[in-house]
């Protein structure tokens, strides 16, 4: 098993190629070039693997993370091009080669996090390297030169040089280590809005994802997997398939979630249906009688079983024991699907003993492992070009379908491609684990805590998170013992951000037969739906208005949890801005038949990023439906690098959120997978989103990245409006109008 | 096999081929129009939207059998300088994020406009209510549309303009 600290660093070294996709609508023949990297005029200026420029003064900058929509690929160039001193139109943005020896593994939403500070020191070194040698070139004082766009520019005498003219003097001199930085008042670009560098192409067709890779000679394939969890293969017969136009063979494969056999096939639609006329007899599974909502009512009894420690301070029990008052509730947040919009896909062709691979994914590390294994042969073997993905959100930070690929083009001798149907995609993931949360708090006389206890299932994900291939059902991992503080998990567990001397997170193994792994924020949601619905009922209990109840709870100063400093005032300003800009204190406007009210919720992600979110609901006075009229969050992310990323993220973030508090929800019944589509699995859609509104509260401080922050925070904002709206107190998910009807 | 004869991006198209293999697969696999993407495969997620005449159509449902005859405009085929209204509203509101979904909607809110040229918020919702977005550009999209809107107004105010599906 691969802990998430060891995938984040490490190094792989594999070689570069870019991959040219012939966009020919034109074209007799499916075309896809395999080319090097076109060889500029003289030798190119890139002092570190991040940025070159060639003597034409072409600009590339390359991308130190893999791009799903949330924006690395415009964010981190502009990065770079800030201190390099270049415009971001114009420059050309790439992946970084795998030949740097960087991985490029994207999740936890550390991008900008993790690369800011690199990245500008390798725009910064270049600058001042350019400098140098246009000081030079004009025998001037380096001092007295300054950088403008793409070129040294000597004020005094108003001469410039462009970058390009500079690059074969720029390359002789030495590579400072210690360059230095652009104050933030000098920013251009960075701080002020930057649009998605990939946009011409999104809205003109010429993006590239998986599904559209051309290799010569390819082959399609599509998968019948077993419809249970855990089940195996006894036999097939692949003569009716066989017997399809367009079928060239049927193989089993096994290097998956689960076995299955494979038509390959000269195009995907005649994959697609050939597979319906495979004849397939599954063998039984060890989980046949697995059923999700049993699971999740039988959850919280594992609280009675012995716990492993993740934070105690004081002493809770006892406090909870002599308390005056006492309140108990369990939260449960059920197995949820990513479901992205484009299904898994991968391409692989294995040959001359290594394998070549085209793959949405977000991890290089993972899927280069699996190839290797798969074909086995040496990581050093395997080349990866690494695509654009239609979505990841955690899905894409497994490789079972690149092993399936791999497996398919090992046994037919040519490049595949394998896809994924839509229902393929919704049976046959790593779900998000369905978790219950148990807060016990010891009251005063005036309904304020003296001690809490927080029990968490949220183990489930740390066992499976990076199952890869091996057999769950028949020989479930067996997790060593492991100290949770030195992970910092369960995430929103672990880090709870409020003030209480007498504190006790613990938490219980629970296993089920549903592969799991990280779904977008990961253990947040489900933590944070917790204990955020929890603050609101003792608020409510004890008179007292949430956010003041909240206040209470964040005296000012910096709070150490392991490796983590925790700045409540920063914390305490979001929540009084959130306030402020929602109207909170301000009755909203009544209308014929609803009952209206707003919820509060606020989290820190890993002391970095501290969020307020503001919802404002409607509930049918019958109970017969509900909806989310409007969101206001307020953010301090640190430095806000791109307002228009932010706010990007932030309607990203409610929209995923909302999904799952409303409506999402993955069920299991005897063993096999429920819901197969978004018919039976809903998500969001336009008519179901509220007015959102964005307050970026800029602190100045070091970028905390953002992906997924404002994910966790929907379910209790929600949930909280709920309960002052109508008084019903949903404490498991998703908030149906049936749920309304039964709390 | 059949010959089916069609017209996709303005240039006429014989396709031999399964009269029931959709027009989907027929744009993917036989013409190489990636930007018609597969999303769902049974009509409900929207991301293969077509132009069928100015109407939108899900290319998953229709069968090449069904096409013959009619023409089709895909994303490639708007504009490939991006200068339809719709396409250059996208860029100034930001829409996209992973983008897989956005050439469905773009194309989409084209055959609104021409049905609508001032959608209101309800005729947004109902035309784009059929359409998934998992990275949750649907804010920025209801606003884009009416910039679109805006644009393609601005736009038949002025003399000789060459009209864009």
């Amino acid at each position: 098993m691969i802990g998430r600290r060891e995938l984040f660093e490490g190094a792989g070294a594999l070689a570069c190629l870019t991959l040219v996709v012939d966009l020919g609508a034109c074209g007799p023949a499916p075309v896809a070039r395999v080319a090097s990297a076109p060889a500029p005029a003289g030798p190119a200026f890139a002092p570190n693997a991040f940025l070159r420029i060639a003597p034409d003064g072409k600009v590339t900058l390359y991308a130190v993370r893999l791009e799903m929509g949330q924006g690395v690929h415009t964010l981190l160039p502009a990065i770079l091009a800030e201190e390099l001193d270049v415009a971001l139109d114009g420059v050309t943005i790439e992946t970084l080669p795998a030949s740097a020896g960087v991985e490029l593994h994207t999740s936890g939403s550390g991008s900008s996090r993790e690369a800011f500070a690199k990245l500008r020191v390798a725009g910064a070194a270049a600058r001042e390297m350019l400098t140098r040698a246009a000081a030079a070139e004009w025998r001037v004082d380096v001092e007295s030169c300054a950088t403008e766009r793409g070129r040294v520019v000597h004020a005094s005498t108003g001469r410039t040089l462009a970058y390009g003219s500079l690059v074969p003097a720029a390359r002789k001199l030495a590579v400072p280590e210690k360059p230095a930085l652009k104050a933030r008042s000098a920013y251009k670009t960075i701080g002020k809005p930057i649009r998605r560098t990939n946009g011409h192409d999104i809205v003109t067709g010429n993006v590239r994802y998986g599904m559209d890779v051309r290799v010569p000679e390819m082959l399609f394939a599509a998968v019948a997997r077993t419809p249970v969890l855990g089940g195996t293969l006894i036999r097939f017969d692949g003569a009716a398939a066989l017997a399809i136009p367009g079928v060239v063979g049927v193989v089993p494969v096994k290097a998956g979630i689960h076995p299955g056999v494979a038509v390959l096939a000269r195009d995907t639609w005649t994959a697609l249906r050939a597979r319906d006329a495979l004849v397939v007899e599954w063998g039984p599974s060890p989980v046949e009688s697995f059923d999700s909502n049993r699971f999740l009512d039988d959850l919280p009894n594992a609280f009675r079983a012995p716990q492993v420690a993740v934070r105690h301070e004081g002493d809770a029990h006892a406090r909870i024991a002599e308390a005056n008052g006492r309140f108990e509730a369990t939260y449960v947040y059920p197995f949820q699907a990513h479901a992205p919009l484009e299904t898994m896909n991968a391409t692989a062709h294995v040959r001359d003993g290594g394998v070549e691979l085209w793959v949405p994914t977000q991890t290089d590390v993972r899927a280069v492992q699996m190839a290797a294994k798969v074909a086995g042969c040496a990581k050093e073997r395997v080349r990866l070009h690494p695509l654009l993905m239609g979505g990841g959100f955690g899905r894409r930070l497994f490789a079972d379908y690149v092993g399936e690929a791999v497996e398919l083009s090992r046994a037919c001798g040519k490049p595949v491609q394998l896809v994924y149907s839509r229902g393929d995609d919704m049976r046959h993931g790593y779900f998000q684990p369905a978790t219950a949360q148990r807060f016990t708090a010891g009251l005063d006389a005036r309904g304020r805590i003296v001690g809490l206890a927080h029990d968490t299932t949220c183990a489930a994900l740390t066992i499976y998170e990076m199952h890869d291939g091996t057999d769950i059902w028949h020989a479930p991992p067996v997790r060593p013992p492991q100290d949770y503080a030195a992970d910092q998990s369960p995430w929103g567990a672990y880090d709870m951000p409020y003030e209480l001397p007498h504190l006790r997170v613990d938490c219980a193994d629970v296993t089920s037969p549903v592969p799991t792994g990280p779904w977008r924020a990961v253990e947040y949601p489900s933590t944070v739906f917790g204990r955020e619905s929890f603050l609101d009922e003792l608020a409510h209990r004890a008179g007292v208005d949430p956010i003041a109840y909240r206040i209470e709870l964040l005296p000012p100063g910096v709070k150490k949890i392991g490796p983590f400093e925790i700045d409540r005032a920063r914390l305490r300003r979001v929540l009084d801005i959130a306030r402020a800009r929602s109207g909170w204190d301000a009755p909203l406007a009544s209308r014929e038949g609803w009952l209206r009210a707003r919820g509060i919720s606020a989290n820190v992600y890993h002391a970095q990023s501290y969020l307020a979110m503001v919802a404002e609901v409607s509930v049918a006075r019958d109970l017969s439906s509900l909806r989310v009229d409007r969101v206001v969050t307020a953010v301090d992310c640190g430095m806000a690098l791109n307002p228009l990323g932010i706010e990007a993220q932030t309607e990203s973030g409610i929209a995923w959120g909302l999904g799952a508090t409303l409506f999402g929800k993955m069920d299991f019944e005897r063993g096999r997978p429920v819901q197969s589509s978004y018919a039976d699995f809903r998500v969001p859609r336009i008519g179901d989103m509220p007015r959102i509104e964005t307050v970026i509260a800029d602190s100045g401080d070091k970028p905390g990245g953002y992906g997924e922050h404002p994910v966790p925070l929907v379910a209790p904002a929600v949930a909280n409006a709920v309960f002052a709206a109508c008084g019903k107190r949903v404490r498991t998910l998703p908030i149906t109008p049936e749920a309304l009807k039964r709390a | 096999m059949t010959i089916h004869r069609l017209i996709v991006n303005g240039r006429p198209r014989e396709i031999d081929a399964d009269p029931k293999m959709p027009l989907l697969w027929v744009l993917r696999d036989r013409l190489e129009l990636f930007g018609v993407r597969y999303g769902c495969g049974v009509g409900i997620c929207g991301a293969c939207t077509v132009l069928e005449g100015g109407r939108a159509a899900r290319a998953c449902m229709v069968p090449i059998a069904d096409a013959a005859g009619k023409s089709y405009t895909t994303i490639e085929g708007l504009s490939p300088t991006a200068d339809h209204p719709c396409q250059r509203a996208w860029l100034d509101e930001d829409v996209a994020q992973c983008g897989f979904c956005q050439a469905g909607m773009i194309l989409e809110a084209a055959a609104l406009l021409r049905a609508r040229p001032a959608p209101t918020d309800a005729d947004i919702e109902v035309a784009l209510g059929g359409h998934v977005c998992r990275c949750g550009t649907y804010d920025r999209l209801r606003k884009a549309v009416k910039l679109a809107a805006d644009y393609a107004r601005a736009d038949s105010a002025k003399p000789a303009k060459k009209e864009t599906p």
